[in-house]
């Protein structure tokens, strides 16, 4: 088997003095090229595990490593600057509202240009053309000068996906990119993800609170409940004994179409 | 500890004696002091102002006099230390209300008679000495087997607010505050003048609507005084107050330093808010003299000013949206592309309404400086109106309403436009 392209060694984050642990002990690897998804009830520390990849959230303990390089030991520059590689996505978009379509996309590319440039506006000609072609590629190139905040919420997400595109990214975090949405857009979401994990052979970690979407696009599931990892395996492994140990007793499956 | 505070340690419980044990001692022992002492002191409060309003009340009524207590004022200290003991033993007290807490068993159950005057005798040697709060659980509540749980409205029947022991307590204490506030501001004398005094500003009204046409230059020449005092001290406070504002707000200051520089920038700020303009305008009069009297003015309301944007603009930056602010940092952006594209962009159109409005109140401000000698047209008002030049005064002050009319409509639209 190749090397992996995303090692988790033992990651524990504990907030506020051993009042809240989010994950306990989290151990896990990913091949280049998976789709994983995370999943688990709100609060068992989905959110803090894809946070504590581009450490957003700095972990408690435990190591991380990316193509090799152990970025728990980067300094913040150099996180910075890996960042660089890791897009990301959001359950609530996370756009500038009040700015065009155009600026959003072109945020991508903040990591990869001089910082008084940036400030004044000035993306080079390049990253221009490339928004472009982003856009067209999600199918809303004719939106580019419309503001953000006039989207729908299905064309909100696919601004999100096309700015993490413009970080020309190796490895994609989506945060519950589809509990804000329908279950109409929620595909067609769902299915942009899945283009940049087939095409451009993008590494994607997802997290999802319906376990058909789960089975429907994920090579490989993960689950965790009160942080803990209590499933790592196939989406046809989860049987209605384990769907019970992740979810509880009481939970009931309910299908996405 | 109780319920829905689980203690949990990743690394197991730390060794009794480490220095981990030592410091979860304070940490826990310091936010049980804290709990305890905030209900014991909201209780004592509450109690000693019901009770000062209500002998107020009382004595006025009696006497006609002004006094506080009817008992000496050390019955009245232990008194209102017992009254706040008692209440926290046997009922769900004020303190307990706003901490969302509740005296139970630690099996959840109801407490018995005997353990509430258990906890109520143990409440003296606990909460007096206040150290013993340090220890989780504090004597009284280890002693009588009672905890302060999470208040829940579980298995118990709702009420309409006049049959709920809170409504009754606010609807007795604004009926008193009520009739304590009219027995001290208004007497039957004020009331019988008010009525029978009414024809003296009839003088007034009559110069009111036949204005003075002489002064009108003058006027209006002050009134661009009082405009431009206005836009030199707003300009002048937005040049400091974004700055200020930043290192106000809660969100962005965040370590022992930040929240250091954080506190001094706040309490400052709140300090020269409380003081008026008026009193700023004689402070700098003083300073600066009275020849320069428009620039008193200006100080005055630029400080002001200052005080106030700060405060608005930090508000504003505390409820950004943090979800912006992750977003743009997981491209790999630094920390002044954030600035730029995350937290800009959410402030700037409610920066700039707050000026606006800022502005629109420093005219009507420019106008009451004026009257302590601060320049502008409230300077020419006061001085027709010790002049007893009722003629012209009325004339100022149908220039100083079409003024602040036409600012307040202008600003309103304005900021309308920005929502």
């Amino acid at each position: 088997m190749a090397e992996p392209y995303l090692v988790v060694e033992h990651l524990t984050k504990v907030y506020e003095r051993g009042h809240v642990v989010a994950l306990k002990d989290v151990s896990f690897e990913v091949q280049k090229g998976e789709f994983l998804v995370i999943i688990g009830l709100s609060g068992s520390g989905k959110s803090t595990l894809l946070r504590c990849i581009n450490r957003l959230i700095e972990p408690t303990k435990g190591r991380i490593f990316i193509d090799g390089v152990e970025i728990t030991k980067l300094s913040p520059r150099q996180m910075r600057k890996f960042r660089r590689k890791i897009g990301m996505i959001f359950q609530h978009f996370n756009l500038i509202k009040r700015a065009t379509v155009m600026t959003n996309v072109l945020t991508g590319r903040l990591g990869y240009n001089p910082t008084w440039r940036t400030l004044l506006g000035l993306f080079p000609r390049s990253d221009r053309e490339l928004a472009l072609k982003n856009l067209e590629r999600v199918g809303l190139l004719e939106k580019a000068y419309v503001r953000a905040d006039e989207l729908s919420g299905g064309q909100q997400q696919r601004v999100g996906i096309a700015r993490a595109l413009m970080q020309q990214p190796e490895l994609l975090l989506a945060d519950e990119p589809v509990s804000a949405l329908d279950p109409a857009t929620s595909h067609s979401v769902m299915q942009y993800i899945e283009q940049m994990n087939r095409e451009d052979g993008v590494t994607v970690l997802a997290s999802l609170h319906f376990l058909s979407l789960a089975r429907r696009y994920g090579t490989r599931i993960i689950a965790l409940r009160d942080g803990e990892l209590v499933f790592d395996g196939l989406p046809e492994e989860i049987d209605d004994r384990k769907f019970k140990e992740i979810y509880g007793e009481e939970a009931e499956e309910v299908e996405v179409r | 500890m109780p319920p829905g505070y689980p203690k949990v340690y990743p690394k197991g419980k730390p060794r009794r004696m480490s220095l981990d044990a030592v410091a979860d001692f304070f940490y826990f022992g310091f936010r049980n002091l804290r709990k305890q002492l905030s209900i014991a002191v909201l209780d004592m409060g509450a109690v000693a102002v019901l009770w000062l309003l209500m002998n107020y009340v009382i004595i006025r009524f009696s006497t006609g006099q002004i006094g506080y207590t009817l008992v000496p004022w050390w019955i009245f200290g232990v008194g209102v230390v017992e009254a706040a003991a008692l209440w926290e033993s046997f009922g769900r007290s004020f303190g307990h209300r706003v901490e969302r807490l509740e005296l139970r068993r630690t099996d959840g159950r109801e407490p018995t008679l005997k353990q509430r005057v258990l906890y109520w005798l143990l409440w003296h040697v606990s909460v007096l000495p206040l150290f013993p709060l340090l220890l989780v659980p504090s004597p009284h509540e280890r002693g009588s087997g009672l905890e302060l749980r999470p208040f829940t409205m579980e298995g118990r029947v709702p009420r309409p607010w006049w049959r709920t022991s809170t409504g009754i307590y606010v609807a007795w204490l604004m009926g008193a505050a009520l009739t304590a506030a009219i027995s001290v501001t208004i007497s039957w004398e004020d009331l019988v003048r008010l009525f029978t005094r009414a024809g003296t500003t009839a003088k007034f009204w009559r110069s009111f609507f036949s204005p003075d046409t002489s002064i009108i230059l003058k006027t209006i020449r002050e009134l661009v005084v009082t405009v431009f005092m206005a836009m030199t001290a707003t300009s002048f406070a937005v040049l400091v107050a974004v700055p200020l504002s930043f290192l106000a707000a809660r969100n962005l200051m965040r370590g022992v330093v930040g929240r250091f520089i954080y506190t001094v920038i706040r309490v400052t700020m709140s300090i020269i808010r409380s003081i008026e303009p008026v009193v700023w305008a004689i402070f700098f009069l003083v300073w600066v003299g009275a020849k320069l009297a428009p620039f008193a003015g200006v100080l005055a309301l630029f400080v002001h000013s200052v005080s106030d944007l700060t405060k608005l603009y930090a508000e504003r930056l505390e409820s950004i949206d943090p979800g912006l602010i992750e977003a743009i940092a997981a491209t790999g952006a630094n920390r002044l592309q954030i600035l730029r594209y995350a937290v800009i962009p959410q402030i700037v159109n409610p920066y700039i309404s707050f000026t606006l409005y800022r502005w629109d109140i420093n005219i009507r401000m420019a106008t009451v400086v004026g009257m302590v000698g601060g320049g502008g047209i409230g300077q020419a008002l006061f001085f027709y109106l010790t002049g007893n030049l009722w003629k012209q005064a009325g004339t100022v002050m149908l220039f100083i309403i079409a003024l602040v009319w036409g600012i307040d409509y202008l600003s309103a639209k304005l900021r309308a436009k920005l929502a």
